[in-house]
C-alpha cells in the first residue's frame, strides 16, 4: 500500500539556514508515527515541511504517492492534512465558539463541529463564550485538538501536544489521539517527552541534528532514547 | 472533507483524489537566492556592455556607429541599475529573514528560561 506521507532526503530550513540535513521518513496509512528528539533536532521544521509551510530546499515530499514539492499549505489543508501546531494554534482574541466556527473551512457544518468538539471535550462547552486566550493551557490545547477532530483529516500532524501541560491533561489528549488512530487516521506526532506518546504510537523514530537516526517499534526506541538524548552519557559513564 | 461519516478507506480514497488534483509547481525554498544571483549577473553584464560601448565610442566622431554604441551604453546602464536593485532588495530580504528567525529563536529560549525558573 502507498504510504500516506514520505520524506526522501529532505533538506530545508529558514532562509539561508538549513535545519534538516536529509530526512527520510515514511508514514503508512493508519499508522501513528512518533517523531522524538531533543530540543533543536528539527522536529517542528519537519512538520512545517510536511504541512507545506516550508518548501524543502532539496529532496522529495511525497503525499499519497505524489511528489508535491512546492505545494501550498492551504492546498494541503484543504485536501485533508491537518496540523495542530506547537503552542496551541488558536485565535486567542476569539471566543471558543468563534474559534470552532473557523474550523468549518473544510466544508464541515458548524453544528457538526460544535457537536463533535463538545462531546469530546465537555469543558469547551462550559467555556464556549469565553475568549480563548483566557482559557487554561490545557483547555487551549483541547480547542486546538478539537479542530483535528472536527475536520475529518486523512493525515494529522501533531506538534508537542504535551508542552507546558499537566500530565493528567496530556493523558486525556492522547486518549483522543488514540481514538482518532482507531478510526484509521494516519498521525505523525512530534514530542520531546517520549513517555506521553509511545503508548499510542505504532512506530517511532529518533531525530538528531536534522536527521532521522533510528526508526523502530516504540519499545525498541524507548530503550535507546536516553542514550540518544544524552549523547551516550548513560551508556558510557 | 465534508463526508464526516466516511470509513477510513473511503476517506483515504477521497484524500488520494484531492492530492491528485492539487496544483504543484515543484517550487523550492530560497527564491531570493535565485534572484540575488540573477541581479548580480545583470549588474555585471550591464557594466560590461557599458564599458565595451565606452571603449568603442572613445575618440570617434559623431556618426551612425557612435549612436549604436551610445544606445548600447544606455541599455547596459539600465541593466546594471535593474540588476543592482534586484541584488540589494533580495540580499536585504535574506538578511532580514535570518534576523527574524534569530529573534524568534531567542524569544523562545527566553520563554523556556522563564518557564523553567
Amino acid at each position: 500500500m502507498t504510504p500516506i506521507l514520505e520524506l526522501r532526503n529532505i533538506r530545508g530550513g529558514y532562509g539561508t539556514i538549513d535545519v534538516l540535513h536529509g530526512v527520510d521518513l515514511v508514514v503508512e496509512a493508519g499508522q501513528v508515527h512518533a517523531l522524538l528528539g531533543p530540543n533543536g533536532a528539527g522536529k517542528t521544521t519537519t512538520l512545517a515541511v510536511c504541512s507545506g509551510q516550508i518548501a524543502p530546499s532539496g529532496g522529495q515530499l511525497i503525499v499519497s504517492g505524489r511528489d508535491v514539492n512546492g505545494v501550498t499549505s492551504d492546498a494541503l489543508a484543504r485536501s485533508g492534512v491537518c496540523l495542530v501546531p506547537e503552542g496551541r494554534g488558536i485565535f486567542p482574541n476569539l471566543t471558543v465558539t468563534e474559534n470552532l466556527r473557523m474550523f468549518t473551512h473544510a466544508g464541515v457544518s458548524l453544528d457538526d463541529v460544535l457537536e463533535k468538539s463538545f462531546s469530546q471535550f465537555p469543558r469547551l462547552k462550559e467555556r464556549r463564550k469565553q475568549i480563548s486566550g483566557t482559557l487554561s493551557g490545557g483547555e487551549q490545547q483541547m480547542l486546538a485538538m478539537a479542530r483535528a477532530l472536527a475536520v475529518d483529516p486523512a493525515l494529522l500532524l501533531l506538534d508537542e501536544l504535551s508542552m507546558g501541560l499537566a500530565p493528567i491533561i496530556v493523558e486525556e489528549l492522547y486518549e483522543r489521539v488514540a481514538e482518532l488512530a482507531a478510526q484509521g487516521v494516519s498521525i505523525l506526532v512530534v514530542e520531546q517527552f517520549a513517555q506521553a506518546v509511545l503508548g499510542v504510537s505504532t512506530v517511532a523514530s529518533i531525530m538528531l541534528h536534522g536527521r532521522i537516526t533510528r526508526t523502530g517499534s516504540p519499545a525498541d526506541i524507548a530503550e535507546e532514547l536516553t542514550e540518544a538524548y544524552l549523547g551516550g552519557a548513560t551508556a558510557h559513564p | 472533507m465534508s463526508n464526516t461519516e466516511s470509513t477510513p478507506s473511503a476517506r483515504l480514497q477521497e484524500f488520494q483524489t484531492e492530492v491528485d488534483s492539487m496544483k504543484v509547481d515543484g517550487g523550492k525554498a530560497n527564491p531570493e537566492r535565485v534572484w540575488t544571483t540573477i541581479g548580480a549577473l545583470l549588474m555585471i553584464a550591464g557594466i560590461v556592455l557599458a564599458l565595451i560601448a565606452w571603449l568603442n565610442i572613445q575618440g570617434s566622431g559623431k556618426g551612425a556607429k557612435t549612436d549604436d554604441f551610445a544606445t548600447m551604453a544606455v541599455f547596459g546602464l539600465v541593466l546594471a541599475v535593474v540588476g543592482s536593485a534586484l541584488f540589494i532588495v533580495n540580499s536585504i530580504r535574506r538578511y532580514f529573514r535570518y534576523w527574524l528567525v534569530r529573534l524568534i529563536f531567542e524569544q523562545r529560549e527566553q520563554t523556556d528560561r522563564i518557564i523553567a525558573s
